[in-house]
């Protein structure tokens, strides 16, 4: 068997082990890699940032412990941006993991915060939990907060939260920011917020849902979104706030450059194998 | 040793496992399958059990008996448990069904429609604009079945293939850029200097026990490429 035949039959399991090598020596030892700023992050990141301070906005938290490490940083981010800007939180979260992890992005947000900047439980920011139903929940949740939420995620009822005074629908929102990670709801937002009340929106989903939601981009209907790790380690970048994402984003470039490689080095085989009458 | 060290290592010794898997199918994959999986069930379980408790079950004993009916379709959904009462499951699934497709469907002509075909008629001032209005034109174009592919309509299937299949290699590529960003996540907390010494020592142990299974074959080799 030729080297050639022998690469084009490469057990899977040893580009596995390439793969974690390559992902794993740039977590080991840091190496940053130059990197622009996408314009989706750019737009989102700008939407968000001119949001008139003292305004409410709705975040949707639906990151996992699997997408958590890709957009968690970001969201810590960017809820350090808005309580930053006094603009005032109203978190909930369609799913019931996704209730858990948004109460760990606000803590970790709030341990991140310079001193002196407001950020008091039911006065500067609220979480309303999981609301089941998906898209009906969330359209629910939209046309009256009170129809399914009589308590917030931590058990305090609706009526004595300071923050829910005067909000009960969408529309008393100025913005969405809406944290699908790998959910798929982006369109829940778009649908049953943007469309019926007319409140701007961006969102943040992970890497392979970013070509899904570009058309709600072009079509004005979504504010640019934050895309993956990369996004995330953006918007930190774009706030001055290096942290996790960063480094995670320069072992994705890594890994992207070895499977670039792999692709290249199969497709170069392949058509030699076939020009040389293989059957490969 | 804190709650917080004690979840990273398992956190670690479950992503070992889960990954394994790569290798082949084996004990340690399985369990960490069932055991993801069991946690996963019980946690939702409980959780929108709460919802319904709050929701739901304390209304109705407040004198609200409007939420009987809730109440109602969520027990019958809970018959698929039995395979001859899983009939009565069907009811409350239609239910959910038809009102999140009417809620859906209210919305979907102006966001997923008409919104769309408006953020394609645009001004062909520039080349993105030139490649946006010929792509969608043009992919939408491919899928007319009905045409035979011959005369001009040829060239505009062939448009459409060409930018079809770069959408999907952007796909692609971005699917594979998310399944290492899912990869790393792990890597982090695994690598963590707090954490890396276990993680380590695991996937020794774990090395050398799927080694040994393998060897003494208890534990089937996967051979495929």
């Amino acid at each position: 068997m030729s080297l050639m035949d022998k690469l084009l039959d490469l057990d899977q399991r040893i580009i596995y082990a390439m793969l974690f090598i390559a992902l794993a020596f740039p977590i080991l030892h840091p190496i940053v890699l130059p990197m622009d700023i996408q314009a989706y992050s750019q737009e989102s990141f700008d939407f968000a940032d001119s949001i008139p301070d003292g305004s409410v906005v709705l975040i949707e938290g639906g990151l996992t412990a699997a997408t958590y490490p890709q957009g968690g940083p970001g969201l810590e981010v960017q809820i350090v941006h808005m309580l930053r800007k006094d603009v005032k939180l109203v978190f909930f979260s369609i799913g019931t993991e996704t209730a858990a992890w948004t109460v760990t992005a606000i803590n970790n947000a709030l341990a991140r915060l310079p001193a002196g900047v407001a950020a008091e439980n039911g006065v500067n920011w609220v979480h309303m939990g999981y609301v089941p139903g998906g898209e009906s929940g969330t359209a629910a949740f939209a046309n009256d907060i009170r129809s399914v939420k009589s308590e917030d995620h931590f058990g305090t009822p609706i009526d004595q939260i300071p923050l829910m005074n005067d909000i009960n629908m969408a529309s008393d929102f100025a913005a969405v920011f809406w944290w699908g990670g790998s959910e798929g709801s982006i369109p829940y937002g778009v649908r049953q917020i943007v469309t019926p009340f007319g409140v701007p929106m961006t969102g943040m989903c992970t890497t392979n849902e970013v070509p899904n939601y570009s058309p709600y981009i072009n079509s004005g209907q979504l504010h640019g979104i934050i895309g993956g790790v990369r996004g995330s380690a953006e918007y930190e970048y774009l706030m001055s706030m290096p942290g996790l994402a960063l480094g995670q984003a320069m072992a994705t470039n890594f890994g992207g450059l070895l499977w670039a490689f792999l692709v290249v080095l199969g497709n170069v085989l392949y058509f030699i194998a076939r020009r040389e009458g293989g059957n490969k | 040793m804190d709650s917080f060290l004690l979840g990273l290592i398992a956190g670690s010794f479950v992503s070992i496992g889960a990954y394994s898997v790569l290798i082949g199918d084996n004990p340690l994959s399985k369990f960490t399958e069932h055991l993801y999986m069991g946690i996963l069930g019980g946690f939702i379980f409980a959780t929108n059990w709460n919802y319904v408790k709050t929701n739901a079950i304390i209304p109705v004993l407040q004198g609200n008996f409007v939420y009987i009916f809730a109440i109602i379709l969520c027990v019958m959904l809970l018959s698929r448990l039995n395979t001859d009462w899983l009939w009565l499951s069907r009811y409350p699934v239609a239910v959910t069904v038809g009102a999140g497709l009417g809620l859906a469907i209210r919305t979907t002509v102006m966001s997923d429609f008409l919104g769309q075909i408006n953020a394609t008629i645009l001004p062909l001032n520039s080349l993105d604009n030139i490649l946006m209005v010929i792509g969608t034109v043009s992919a939408a174009a491919y899928f007319i079945f009905t045409a035979q592919t011959e005369g001009p309509y040829k060239y505009v299937n062939m448009t459409g293939r060409v930018f079809l299949l770069a959408a999907f290699g952007v796909t692609y590529g971005q699917t594979v850029s998310f399944r290492f960003e899912l990869v790393i996540g792990r890597l982090v907390d695994m690598l963590r200097d707090e954490v890396a010494m276990y993680t380590y020592a695991m996937l020794l142990i774990i090395g050398v026990g799927l080694a040994y299974g393998y060897y003494t074959k208890k534990i089937k080799w996967y051979s495929g490429r």
